[in-house]
């Protein structure tokens, strides 16, 4: 179900949030009936095959088709997105970001030093860079202004990510949620997802929102409370509350996916 | 017989393998030592190695040189700071975080710090690249602290990772555990690790199983040592027989000999 706030919250953590004394118990039963339902979907695309290498299904195969990016091709919207959520990272723990790139740069070096993405990073020119400042410091100043205080009692992780094996590990489903609050231990719903785009919002979007969804019920056994979505290009929010429906069709479009991928083995 | 069992990490199901751990465990004696240390002296070492079951899963590959990540040191300054709001219950995860962070930076200003060591390397580090070492290691101890709060039995912080020097055979081994739960005289250890268990994940747990019996002085084997997979949601778990720990002992030395193998190789 998607939520229209009759006032718009003051910003995007509070909205996550919600009110807590309207919260459900939390759902321990639907993981089991999704894993089912992926796995006879899995056996009636690929049946007994078995491919050489395993198929991957991320968030961004839901929103593209199939094909993989070149990492020679990666693009400043590739590094833009990549600085964007390490800002996320750090507002997360309550560091004072005061210059966005230079700081998003030296916390992304810090932790892929020596990776194929830094190395194409700094063979872009000059002028690619300092596009590439402004767009990420603008990208920064709409995700600290409507981000809000995340508490420390609100158990914030970072970068989540989630995998999944399906059929004998011939399929692979992974996720990394940029912002995970909330905690799955407790009797009522409160682990609420939050994913940072710097794309306008679309339809791929909405998908993005249920598969992480999916993968989190599919890791911890418990439904989350929300998931959503946030565009620092518009400063749009997306939320939604999370049940048996959103997960089965996050399903169906994890299978459909799978079966355009088949295809093409 | 293999013990190694599969499970959904769930809370009921992590609950489920600690009381339904077996109520007897073996113990390794000195002659296991002295055998065990037999082997490796028979592998010759051109310098000190240490093994753990990492290399073990890795089936002895070479490794890159040692050095301090965002991801290597967010266990150690989780843990810490678990270790501390067990102690003092108003702090939250991201104060001990902060704390401990400070604690390694006084260190280092004070010059109690070696090169190589974690204060030292944070002490050369931005501010902004500090804060995404915070926010790696609050996400850590988050997902530690949602398995130890499902566990039902009274349970204990690790206070270290297990160490064992095989005497005379310039080799030490080290295992890795995080959470001990002690019921009567058995033990159950609980060992996290980040990513997803490949197909030699089981005999890397009976490595870390039997480096934590031979780091026991009086050489007693945990009952089980479940190892917790919260990336992939899955907990694998071997228990503490004889068979596992000769096991664990034989993939430790094997691990040895291929290392061996490939420094030879790498000399001719």
């Amino acid at each position: 179900m998607t939520i229209l706030a009759p006032n718009s919250p003051l910003s995007a953590i509070e909205a996550l949030r919600g009110d807590k004394t309207k919260r459900p118990i939390s759902d321990l039963s639907s993981a089991s009936g999704l894993r089912a339902q992926l796995e006879d979907g899995i056996y009636s695309i690929m049946g007994k095959a078995s491919p050489l290498t395993p198929l991957v299904v991320r968030s961004s195969s839901l929103r593209q088709n199939h094909n993989t990016i070149d990492i020679q091709q990666a693009s400043l919207s590739l590094f833009r997105g990549i600085l964007v959520t390490q800002v996320l990272r750090l507002l997360s723990v309550g560091v004072e970001v005061t210059d966005p790139f230079s700081e998003a740069l030296s916390a992304w070096r810090c932790e892929k030093s020596g990776s194929d993405l830094v190395r194409s990073f700094n063979q872009l020119d000059k002028e690619q860079v300092a596009r590439l400042e402004a767009d990420v410091n603008a990208h920064a100043s709409t995700l600290k202004r409507s981000l809000g205080v995340v508490s420390a009692t609100w158990m914030p992780r970072s970068c989540v990510r989630a995998s999944q094996r399906f059929a004998g590990g011939h399929v692979l489903l992974f996720d990394v949620v940029d912002l995970m609050v909330g905690s799955t231990t407790s009797k009522f719903a409160s682990v609420a997802l939050f994913d940072v785009t710097t794309s306008p919002l679309d339809a791929g979007a909405e998908r993005t929102m249920r598969f992480h969804a999916l993968m989190q019920t599919l890791k911890t056994s418990v439904v989350p409370l929300r998931t959503s979505i946030f565009s620092s290009a518009t400063g749009e929010l997306w939320t939604s509350d999370v049940d048996y429906e959103i997960l089965s069709r996050s399903v169906d479009e994890v299978l459909s996916t799978l079966n355009d991928m088949w295809k093409y083995v | 017989m293999s013990t190694l069992l599969h499970r959904r990490n769930t809370v009921q199901n992590i609950n489920e393998l600690i009381a339904s751990a077996p109520a007897t465990s073996s113990q390794l004696t000195n002659d296991h030592r002295a055998s065990l240390s037999a082997r490796f002296r028979a592998v010759n070492a051109t310098s000190n190695r240490r093994l753990d079951a990492w290399m073990v899963e890795q089936a002895g590959k070479p490794y890159d040189p040692f050095h301090w990540t965002p991801q290597i040191a967010r266990r150690v300054l989780g843990a810490s700071a678990l270790r501390r709001i067990t102690t003092r219950s108003d702090l939250s995860l991201s104060q001990a975080v902060r704390d401990e962070l400070a604690d390694h930076l006084l260190r280092s200003t004070a010059g109690y710090t070696q090169s190589g060591s974690l204060s030292y390397w944070l002490s050369g580090l931005s501010h902004a690249s500090l804060g995404l070492v915070c926010a790696e290691a609050v996400s850590w101890a988050t997902t530690t602290y949602e398995v130890l709060q499902g566990i039902e039995r009274p349970w204990q912080l690790a206070q270290s990772d297990a160490y064992y020097d095989v005497s005379a055979a310039r080799t030490s081994l080290r295992g890795r555990r995080d959470i001990v739960i002690k019921h009567d005289e058995q033990r159950v250890v609980l060992r996290l690790r980040a990513g997803s268990p490949g197909k030699s994940s089981g005999p890397g747990l009976r490595c870390d199983l039997t480096i934590d019996a031979l780091a026991s002085p009086t050489g007693a084997a945990a009952s089980r040592f479940i190892g917790v997979w919260p990336d992939a949601g899955v907990c694998l778990s071997v228990d503490g027989t004889m068979a596992d720990l000769r096991a664990g002992a034989r993939d430790l030395v094997r691990t040895a000999v291929v290392q061996q193998r490939g420094q030879m190789l790498k000399a001719a």
